[in-house]
């Protein structure tokens, strides 16, 4: 963290130093329908619980960002979305997760019919070993599409900034580029498919700076189309990039969720402030 | 130790003994030579024997030695364009010749007679035989090797594959075959390819289905429907067309439509004026065989060449066959001139196409050949399908915990304990199982591939799941995130991603299955049949059967000569398809 903590005479200034003002794209976060909506939601793995009774509207075409210490749940939260945690067999969810107007842990609800409309993104790059049109293709290749697909990698890629770097080497293995490309490479899959949501799990951790923050234009760009939520270490990127924010603290609690520009220059609570600023967590 | 602490810490560093690990190389190293020369020396002798090299006149070996052999090495070196190489092949081909000769000289005046072994024959065991693999090596790292080698590799494997097929066909009906491709193959392949170019998805996937119906129908019509037309067409129709028109659209797809058709049309215009009229024009071969081998021979070489011609580099390279053949020729005509003693192999002609005799130099391996390819065909895909499903399965179908997670628990465990089953008791339930229970006969070819699928289905499961284990679960999650389901994760993210892995199991697996005898003695397979089998339910025997009982006879003749052409063979096509399903695997793995 390269912010200073900060002191108490300077509480109504931004609590970090960054470059760019928080919440600056023109974007305002009321007067959104809501995307996803979680109530009541718990989450149990074992006996221990992760997620404590977390209920909130993220909304439509807006960064979300999810923000708290390690082990507080923030991953949890986000495999929540889209039932990825059906995959962990010692995982319990209660509770609703309300998305397209119906609870996706309804008996009726097809987990897999239900990831075709989320997107996501990982930690770490993870393309398939296949060229990178094969990568881009292959929601669209399982998901049975119809039309022009050589067309629809075209717009993924160049919807994720790669398109310029890979023209010409469309048939050369996902596993050939760089680590930020293979992330990029990751978003285009994510999108190709035209999901509603995009969940991004810490998607910049693993890149240097200029890598990263050609993600973070990206995600901006995102944003017109997609829901995207977002899970970040980084104040600064959380900041940056978000329209509202979320902040888990310890034992899956949700602790404060506003807009950015709010929880970043005055929060409610005085342990975000002290999480924001580093004094904790 | 601890007194040397002190000394350490005022002259520097000090040292650390590796004296262990020192001892441990150099024991390990020794105990590898040791065993490697034993095998050796075991393959040399078994060679002299089955070529007859003992008896053979120097000048005999030494023929060819110039005609065939300098002019390939000297290939090679021109192929490596590496000064350092071409002196080190000259110092060794010439000091191993003074070498070879002084050891040898001195061994044979101090300590004894080497029994049925000359310094020229050491020479070219000791010498000759590795610095051409070295230079083998070398060469087809540059170009015109490269090329060479390729084209050669393409000419005896798709001869190799051809040979295959048309023994594949001595015991599968090729009516039956007929039927199925005309009425399921054919339509399939059509609607997938109006699929495809129409860009119609629901074309491409009720291919399968069509293909499926229509080989089930194929089934249901060969005992009603009785005209057919003769092997030769059947051949032509289903196998050499195809085979031809997939040359083609390789060639095409890189741009030129007229060497398409030539790449395509060339070899199968050949391979039809051969098959047909190839006996009746005296060439000596003909017939249905003729026109399966120099088709898949031949249109991969096509268009194999067309690739090198395009690209245009180590276009020298394609005079390699003709080198090797040219170089046989001339040795042949100068021992026939000169009349030099030729050597009397009993890996002959007759060797491989006839059938046991109780005349050595009549005896043959052929039906026990054509036994053990139909027995290693049904056993590679019997183990590899099953193989690979139970995998699957085990993998990423069952879960970790509750009751299917204890019961998953067990049968793995009963799967490694039945890697450890001696394979007399693996003979023992395919005679109960299969030959009694299920009626397939004793030593059938069914009954046979079946217990030995048995047998290597343990080892083709375990490592099949490790390679697939060791698929990374990002991958997994990553197409599970975008809505795949299992088996399409499964299909198109794993499978593929473990398939090199799965390849080498296979391989190690199905090495050990060909060289078996206990089980097949078990389940009653005939230690010598006299004529090829012509239905999977004909008595069968496989090379390591023939070959073990030929050991008990009680000529000398068989004892030696025959047994050793009998495992010469054994080995040629066991390291030959080991060899095609590395190549394969390795094609696999750069291909990912
Ligand atoms: N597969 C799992 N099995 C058991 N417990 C788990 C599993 N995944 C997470 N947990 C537990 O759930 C809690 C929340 O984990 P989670 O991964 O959601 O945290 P996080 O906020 O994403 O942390 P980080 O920032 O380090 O990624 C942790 O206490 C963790 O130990
Ligand atoms: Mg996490």
């Amino acid at each position: 963290m390269s912010n200073t903590p900060s002191s108490d005479t300077r509480s109504s200034d931004s609590l970090i130093t960054t470059d760019v003002e928080t919440g600056s794209n023109d974007r305002t976060a009321e007067s959104r329908a809501t995307a996803v909506a979680t109530r009541d939601l718990n989450v149990y793995y074992g006996d221990e619980q992760a997620i404590d009774d977390v209920s909130m509207d993220i909304p439509e075409n807006r960064v979300t960002a999810l923000i708290g210490p390690s082990g507080c749940g923030k991953s949890t939260f986000l495999r929540c979305i889209n039932r990825m945690n059906d995959m962990i067999e010692v995982c319990r969810v209660e509770g609703e997760v309300e998305f397209g107007g119906k609870n996706v842990y309804d008996a009726d609800v097809d987990p897999v019919a239900l990831r075709r409309r989320i997107g996501m993104v990982f930690q770490k790059p993870n393309p398939f070993p296949k060229s990178i049109r094969d990568n881009v293709a292959y929601g669209l290749k399982i998901q049975g599409f119809d039309g022009d697909v050589d067309e629809r990698v075209e717009e993924s890629l160049k919807g994720a900034a790669l398109w310029d770097e890979v023209k010409d080497q469309l048939d050369s293995s996902g596993l050939d580029l760089s680590g930020g490309q293979q992330q990029r490479l990751c978003i285009a899959r994510a999108i190709a498919p035209d999901p509603e949501v995009i969940l991004m799990d810490e998607p910049t951790s693993a890149l240097d700076p200029v890598a990263a923050s050609k993600i973070e234009d990206l995600i901006d760009d995102l944003a017109e189309e997609y829901t995207v939520i977002i899970v970040t270490h980084n104040m600064q990127q959380a900041a940056r990039i978000s329209d509202r924010t979320a902040v888990f603290l310890t034992g899956g609690r949700l602790v404060e969720y506003d807009d950015t520009a709010k929880i970043f220059e005055d929060p409610e609570e005085q342990r975000v402030e002290d999480y924001i600023t580093g004094k904790f967590g | 130790m601890a007194t040397d602490t002190d000394t350490a810490r005022i002259e520097g560093f000090g040292e650390v003994s590796r004296v262990r690990g020192i001892v441990f190389e150099y024991l390990s190293l020794g105990a590898s030579v040791l065993g490697i020369f034993a095998l050796a020396v075991l393959l040399i002798y078994v060679t002299i024997d089955a070529f007859d090299l003992a008896g053979t006149s120097p000048v005999w070996l030494l023929t060819y030695f110039v005609t065939l052999v300098v002019p390939f090495l000297a290939f090679c070196l021109y192929s490596a364009r590496d000064r350092e190489v071409t002196r080190r092949a000259v110092t060794v081909s010439g000091g191993g010749l003074v070498a070879v000769a002084a050891v040898f000289t001195a061994i044979e005046t101090f300590v004894g007679q080497i029994p049925r072994l000359n310094w020229q024959l050491a020479y070219l065991f000791v010498v000759v035989a590795p610095l051409t693999g070295y230079l083998v090596y070398v060469g087809a790292r540059g170009r015109p090797g490269a090329v060479g080698f390729g084209l050669v590799g393409r000419l005896i494997g798709g001869t190799a594959i051809g040979l295959a097929f048309s023994v594949l066909f001595l015991v599968f009906d090729e009516r039956l075959w007929f039927l199925a491709y005309t009425i399921g193959i054919v339509p399939a392949a059509l609607v997938y390819g109006y699929g495809r170019v129409r860009d119609v998805s629901v074309a491409s996937a009720a291919a399968i289905p069509i293909a499926v119906l229509g080989v089930l129908v194929a089934v249901l019509l060969r005992p009603v429907v009785d005209v057919y037309p003769t092997t030769v067409f059947i051949y032509l129709w289903t196998l050499a067309i195809p085979i031809a028109a997939a040359g083609a659209l390789l060639v095409n797809g890189r741009g030129n439509r007229t060497a398409a058709l030539v790449a395509g049309g060339v070899p199968l215009a050949l391979a039809v004026v051969i098959g047909l009229f190839g006996r009746a024009a005296g060439l000596g071969v003909g017939g249905p065989n003729a026109l399966l081998v120099i088709s898949v021979a031949g249109v991969p070489t096509a268009v194999y060449l067309h690739r090198v011609f395009d690209v245009g580099e180590g276009v020298t390279g394609l005079g390699v066959p003709v080198l090797l053949v040219g170089g046989a020729l001339v040795g042949a005509f100068v021992v026939e001139t000169f009349g030099i003693p030729t050597p009397n192999p009993w890996v002959s002609e007759t060797f491989l196409t006839e059938a046991p005799s109780r005349n050595a130099r009549d005896a043959g391996l052929y039906p026990a050949i054509v036994g053990s390819v139909i027995i290693i065909a049904m056993v590679a895909v019997f183990s590899f399908v099953l193989g690979v499903a139970t995998s699957v399965f085990l993998e990423e179908y069952t879960a970790d915990s509750g009751v299917i997670g204890a019961l998953t628990r067990l049968l793995q465990i009963n799967i490694a304990n039945l890697a450890a089953v001696p394979s007399v008791v693996y003979g023992l339930l395919g005679l109960g199982l299969f030959a009694n229970l299920l009626g397939f006969g004793f030593g059938t070819a069914v009954t046979v591939s079946l217990t030995l699928s048995l047998l290597i289905l343990p080892i083709t499961i375990i490592s099949a799941q490790e390679a697939i284990r060791s698929v990374p679960d990002d991958l997994r999650r990553g197409s599970d995130a975008m809505g795949a389901t299992r088996w399409q994760t499964t299909k198109n993210v794993v499978l593929p991603e473990a398939f090199p892995g799965i390849l080498t199991g296979t391989i190690l697996a199905l090495g050990r299955a060909i060289g078996e005898t206990a089980p097949l003695i078990m389940v009653g397979a005939a230690t010598t049949v006299f004529s090829a089998p012509s239905s999977l339910f004909s008595k069968f025997s496989a090379m390591p059967m023939q070959i073990y009982a030929w050991a008990n006879f009680p000529q000398e003749e068989f004892r030696y000569g025959v047994v050793a052409a009998g495992v010469i063979t054994l080995l040629i096509i066991l390291i030959g398809m080991n060899g095609t399903a590395i190549l394969l695997r390795n094609r696999a793995e750069r291909g990912t």
